[in-house]
C-alpha cells in the first residue's frame, strides 16, 4: 500500500467527546452524575465502557442492574456497529457532546444483540475482519495467519495501540502488484431510511479496462439515490469517519486508508443538514 | 488444493426455487420472501418445536397425539401427575424461525435461525448452545463463539443467530467434487442444508434428495 499512515494514524486516534446520562426512569439511591468521556471512533461501544458502567452502578442496587444498553435520542445503539459509524449515522448533526443515555432495564430484545462478555465483542470483530478477508484475498491472508497474530489484531484494538494492530493489519491491506488492488471491496452502505439496515454487494475496485474505480462508482452502481443531481442542491452527505471524502477519491486507496480495524468501509448516507 | 466450489446469487435462488417445489409438494413450509427494496431475499420456514420433545410439523397444530405421553408411560403415571406433565410441556413449546441467506461475501448461503417461547420471550444464547445435538456440542465446545453467535439479519435488521459460514466451502467442495464424479444432480441446499440443519434441530426429510435424482431423470 501507498505511504499514507499519517491518514491511518488519524483514523485510528479520531475521538467523539461524549456524555453518559442514567435513564431518568432507572431506580438509583442518590443522584446519579453525569460522565464523560473521550470515546474512540473505532472501537465498540460496550468495550469502551467498563468505567461508565462502574460509575453508574454505584448508585443503583444490585437487584435493579440488568444488562446495560444504550440510547441515543430514542434510538437504541447497536454496540456492534462502530462508535464512529453510529455517530455518524445518528448525530454528525449534532452539537457535541454526544449525549448517550444509559439503561439497565428493559433490554430491546427485538433491535440489540446482547452483549455477555467480551469474548462476544471480539468474535463478533473476528467474523468481520474474515468476511472482509474473503472479499479481498478469498480468505488466503487471514487462514494463513496464526492464531497468535488474530490475537494481536484483537488485543492491538482492545488497547487501543496502533502500532499493536498495524503490526498484523498490514498484511491484510496488501495485493499483488499486478492486481492494482483487492478482489472485491470491503464496504457496508448505510441509511436511517431504510428497513434493511445496511447495503452490500460485490464491487471491484478496478474496472475491466484498468481504471480505477472511485467511490462516486460505487454509489452509483449500488445506491443511486445517494447521489445528488448535478444541476440540483445537494441533499444527501456521503460520510465516514466523519468526513466526506470527494467522490472522485479510488474506492482502493478509500479501503486502504478509511476502513474501520474490522477492515470494512463503513459509508453513511445521511441527509444534509439544513442550517 | 481442491478448486474452489462457489455458487453466485443466481444460482442461490435457483436451487431455493427447487427446494421449495419440492418443500410445497410435502407440505414441508418452506417458503421464498423477497426484500421489499432489492431483488434479493431468503427462504424461510417456522415450526414449533416441544423443548427436549417431538416436533410439531404444522404451524400452530397441537395433535392430540403428539403432545401426550407415550401410552406405556401415561398409564404408570396418576392423572393429575400427568396432567401436570402435560402443562409444563405446554410452556415448553419453542418457536424456530429458519431463514436461508446468500452471503455475496462468501459466495454460500447462510444459516440464520432465531427461537422464543409462545409468550414471546426469545431463547438466549446459551440456550441455543445448549439445545445443539449431542453430536455436535463436542466442536461447539472448542469453539463456541465462531459455531454460533448472534448477529444481526442483514436484510431484516434484527438479531438472529447464525452459523458461521466461513468453513462452508471447506466441506462442501468434497461433497460437490464427489457428486460430479458419479455425474449425480446435486441441489447445493439441500446437500448444504442436510449437513447444518441438524446442528440446531432442523432435519430434513430423505425425500429432498430422491426428488433432486428425479429431476436428473427428467432432463432430456
Amino acid at each position: 500500500m501507498t505511504d499514507d499512515k499519517d491518514v491511518l494514524r488519524d483514523v485510528w486516534f479520531g475521538r467523539i467527546p461524549t456524555c453518559f446520562t442514567l435513564y431518568q426512569d432507572e431506580i438509583t439511591e442518590r443522584e446519579a452524575e453525569p460522565y464523560y468521556l473521550l470515546l474512540p471512533r473505532v472501537s465498540y461501544l460496550t468495550l469502551v465502557t467498563d468505567k461508565v458502567k462502574k460509575h453508574f452502578q454505584k448508585v443503583m442496587r444490585q437487584e435493579d442492574i440488568s444488562e446495560i444498553w444504550f440510547e441515543y435520542e430514542g434510538t437504541p445503539l447497536k454496540w456492534h456497529y462502530p462508535i464512529g459509524l453510529l455517530f455518524d449515522l445518528l448525530a454528525s448533526s449534532s452539537a457535541l457532546p454526544w449525549n448517550i443515555t444509559v439503561h439497565f432495564k428493559s433490554f430491546p430484545e427485538k433491535d440489540l444483540l446482547h452483549c455477555p462478555s467480551k469474548d462476544a465483542i471480539e468474535a463478533h470483530f473476528m467474523s468481520c475482519m474474515k468476511e472482509a478477508d474473503a472479499l479481498k484475498h478469498k480468505s488466503q491472508v487471514i487462514n494463513e495467519m496464526q492464531k497468535k497474530d488474530h490475537k494481536q489484531l484483537w488485543m492491538g484494538l482492545q488497547n487501543d495501540r496502533f502500532d499493536q494492530f498495524w503490526a498484523i493489519n498490514r498484511k491484510l491491506m496488501e495485493y499483488p502488484a499486478e492486481e492494482n488492488g483487492f478482489r472485491y471491496i470491503p464496504f457496508r452502505i448505510y441509511q436511517t431510511t431504510t428497513e434493511r439496515p445496511f447495503i452490500q454487494k460485490l464491487f471491484r475496485p478496478v474496472a475491466a479496462d484498468g481504471q480505477l474505480h472511485t467511490l462516486g462508482d460505487l454509489l452509483k452502481e449500488v445506491c443511486p439515490s445517494a447521489i445528488d443531481p448535478e444541476d440540483g442542491e445537494k441533499k444527501n452527505q456521503v460520510m465516514i469517519h466523519g468526513i466526506e471524502p470527494m467522490l472522485e477519491t479510488p474506492l482502493q486507496w478509500l479501503s486502504e486508508h478509511l476502513s474501520y480495524p474490522d477492515n470494512f468501509l463503513h459509508i453513511s448516507i445521511i441527509p444534509q443538514p439544513t442550517d | 488444493m481442491e478448486e474452489d466450489e462457489f455458487i453466485g446469487e443466481k444460482t442461490f435462488q435457483r436451487y431455493c426455487a427447487e427446494f421449495i417445489k419440492h418443500s410445497q409438494q410435502i407440505g414441508d413450509s418452506w417458503e421464498w420472501r423477497p426484500s421489499k427494496d432489492c431483488s434479493d431475499g431468503y427462504m424461510c420456514k417456522i415450526h414449533f418445536q416441544i423443548k427436549n420433545g417431538s416436533v410439531m410439523s404444522h404451524l400452530g397444530a397441537s395433535t392430540h397425539g403428539q403432545t401426550c405421553l407415550p401410552m406405556e408411560e401415561a398409564f404408570e403415571l396418576p392423572l393429575d401427575d400427568c396432567e401436570v406433565i402435560e402443562t409444563a410441556a405446554a410452556s415448553e413449546v419453542i418457536k424456530y424461525e429458519y431463514h436461508v441467506l446468500y452471503s455475496c461475501s462468501y459466495q454460500v448461503p447462510v444459516l440464520y435461525f432465531r427461537a422464543s417461547f409462545l409468550d414471546g420471550r426469545p431463547l438466549t444464547l446459551k440456550d441455543i448452545w445448549e439445545g445443539v445435538h449431542e453430536c455436535y456440542k463436542m466442536r461447539l465446545l472448542q469453539g463456541p463463539w465462531d459455531t454460533i453467535t448472534q448477529q444481526e439479519h442483514p436484510i431484516l435488521g434484527q438479531p438472529f443467530f447464525v452459523l458461521h459460514p466461513c468453513k462452508t466451502n471447506e466441506f462442501m467442495t468434497p461433497v460437490l467434487k464427489n457428486s460430479q464424479k458419479i455425474n449425480k444432480n446435486v441441489n447445493y441446499i439441500t446437500s448444504w442444508l442436510s449437513i447444518v440443519g441438524p446442528v440446531v434441530g432442523l432435519n430434513l426429510p430423505l425425500s429432498y434428495a430422491k426428488a433432486t435424482s428425479q429431476d436428473e431423470r427428467n432432463v432430456p
